[in-house]
């Protein structure tokens, strides 16, 4: 998941804010607005935000890769609005080479989930986990699977990756909300 | 109206030429605005921390440490002291490299360490990102290196554990196959007492490199410094994700309400937008559109009056989806270190609403 050629992946900060909002201005202009109701005007713009984020990182990162098939992926609600904004652009031979990926995650998360009924039985049975070792860890447990949950594509990564993608997430996500919010004022203050 | 063309946004470099617009100014003032953002130069500043951001997690987890060594060795964290030897994680490439430069720049600058891994040194990291292929070579001595800065350890010891990791590097690198390490072989060190056999071996490199990366997460979201243990910091690494994601939720929904129509001429701004002011391309360039409804919105005006501050100072909202403290755009990386009261006032609330 991490490609450990560091080097060419280091970008300036404001680099980073442009290239979401190109892209994302481009997704924007791709999907026609519903000018319907302004929830799906909603849905169109945080669609077309996160896709733009994900395809940010060209692929880099799992969450990215996660975000945007789960967005394209067949029988989804969205699924139209993804295709109209993903359009020609070479997204889509990413999102077809995941379909083993998420075939083999998914074999995956299958065994983990035995694994994991298998120890809850073993805790039951045992006596009540005294020790304050095991409740932190236990407490730590929870909120990992919490983190997991909320991180696109989060369920099939390890620990080690799970935090390096909560990093860039993290990164993401903030770069995000600061251009959608420097539009959002931006407009505000043209209205005045 | 025109009160846009003397913007308080810093990033900004036009100048105030949108106030000479007549026609249709306030749709002018939104691609104004995305034509800021796409020919912003690059006026962040170039501190670590912002230059960290930009890194993936294994380099950044050297620079990291290095400029918060100050910190870290005022704070003096009982991981670090427990330490009687030197480690040095099982990782990719990039964070070798870093870790040959930064041992033998540990020992020109501090003397005194408890352990020279690399997240006690002291190296500018503005010169370490910039120096990075500088790297490639000095992955040679990695071996050399951390015999010089071992005080504790005899000879044989750290040959036997040198031996014994190289299996445990084959493991670990087994069990974290998305890692793709590459290295041939590990400097793991076991503590005093503790079992050497490769599979505690292995473990206690994962779990370094899992509290390397923790340690990460805690410089990333504000307010987690002061924060010990681990469940406590993950909640908070948790509720800060949580609210960025209800904040594009938000903005989305306010982006949407203000619904504009964008005719841009989007491939002559992205040709132009190579750190080149578009002063002049401007008037050219945009067919702005009037976005209709922006008035009769009753969604929007309950916020507008918040909104009355200058850029850099935004209130707290009122709460209707969301309650957060915003801080001005442009610093916002950087002001996230230094608010840390917003951000934990902030994340308090998003607990009780949980």
């Amino acid at each position: 998941m991490w490609t450990p050629c560091g080097m060419a992946r280091m970008r300036p900060h404001s680099s980073l804010k442009q290239e979401f909002l190109k892209e994302w201005i481009k997704g924007l202009q791709r999907c026609s607005f519903p000018k319907k109701s302004i929830l799906e005007r909603k849905k169109a713009i945080k669609l077309s935000a996160d896709i733009a984020m994900a395809s940010a990182r060209n692929g880099t990162t799992c969450w990215s890769r996660a975000l945007i098939s789960s967005a394209a992926r067949d029988g989804s609600d969205n699924n139209h609005l993804v295709k109209q904004i993903l359009g020609p652009e070479s997204d889509r031979p990413a999102m077809e080479n995941k379909a083993p990926a998420r075939e083999a995650s998914v074999c995956k998360k299958i065994l983990k989930r035995s694994c994991r009924i298998r120890r809850r039985g073993r805790r039951k049975c045992g006596a009540a986990a005294a020790a304050p070792s095991s409740i932190a860890k236990h407490l730590v447990k929870k909120r990992r699977q919490i983190l997991r949950s909320l991180i696109p594509g989060g369920e099939f990564m390890n620990e080690i990756c799970l935090i390096e993608e909560t990093l860039d997430y993290i990164t993401s996500l903030r770069v995000q909300v600061d251009v959608m919010r420097s539009l959002a004022t931006a407009s505000v203050r043209g209205t005045e | 109206m025109e009160s846009n063309a003397g913007t308080t946004e810093p990033r900004s470099n036009l100048t105030a030429s949108d106030g000479a617009q007549v026609t249709a100014l306030e749709s002018l003032h939104f691609t104004d605005e995305i034509h800021r953002l796409i020919s912003a130069p690059v006026t962040d500043s170039s501190t670590s921390f912002m230059a960290l951001l930009e890194l993936p997690p294994p380099q950044a987890v050297e620079l990291l440490h290095s400029s918060d060594s100050p910190k870290l060795l005022a704070t003096s964290s009982p991981n670090v002291e427990d330490f009687k030897g030197s480690f040095h994680f099982p990782s990719n490439t990039g964070l070798i490299e870093r870790d040959a430069r930064f041992s033998g720049e540990a020992n020109n600058s501090n003397g005194k360490r408890n352990s020279p891994e690399p997240k006690d040194l002291s190296a500018n990291p503005e010169k370490a990102v910039k120096s990075e292929p500088a790297e490639t070579e000095s992955s040679q001595p990695l071996v050399s290196d951390p015999a010089l800065e071992k005080r504790s350890i005899k000879r044989k010891d750290r040959e036997n554990k040198v031996k014994g990791s190289t299996k445990k590097s084959k493991t670990a690198a087994n069990e974290s196959s998305e890692d793709a390490e590459k290295l041939p072989y590990v400097h793991v060190r076991a503590r005093r007492g503790q079992a050497t056999d490769s599979h505690s071996l292995a473990e206690r490199a994962r779990r370094e490199k899992i509290n390397a990366r923790m340690k990460l997460l805690q410089e990333l979201v504000p307010g987690c410094n002061k924060i010990s243990g681990t469940a406590l910091v993950l909640d908070e690494i948790i509720n800060h994700a949580q609210s960025l994601q209800q904040q594009v939720e938000f903005l989305s929904m306010r982006l949407a309400a203000v619904n504009p129509r964008i005719d841009v001429n989007l491939d002559s701004i992205l040709t132009s937008e190579s750190g080149s002011l578009m002063d002049s391309n401007l008037p050219s360039l945009v067919m702005p559109v009037m976005w209709p409804e922006v008035q009769g919105n009753g969604h929007r005006q309950q916020y507008l009056h918040q909104w009355h501050v200058d850029a850099l100072h935004q209130p707290v909202w009122g709460r209707e989806e969301v309650c957060n403290n915003y801080i001005t755009p442009e610093n916002s990386l950087l002001t996230y270190d230094s608010s840390t009261n917003s951000e934990t006032l902030h994340a308090n609330q998003l607990k009780m609403e949980l």
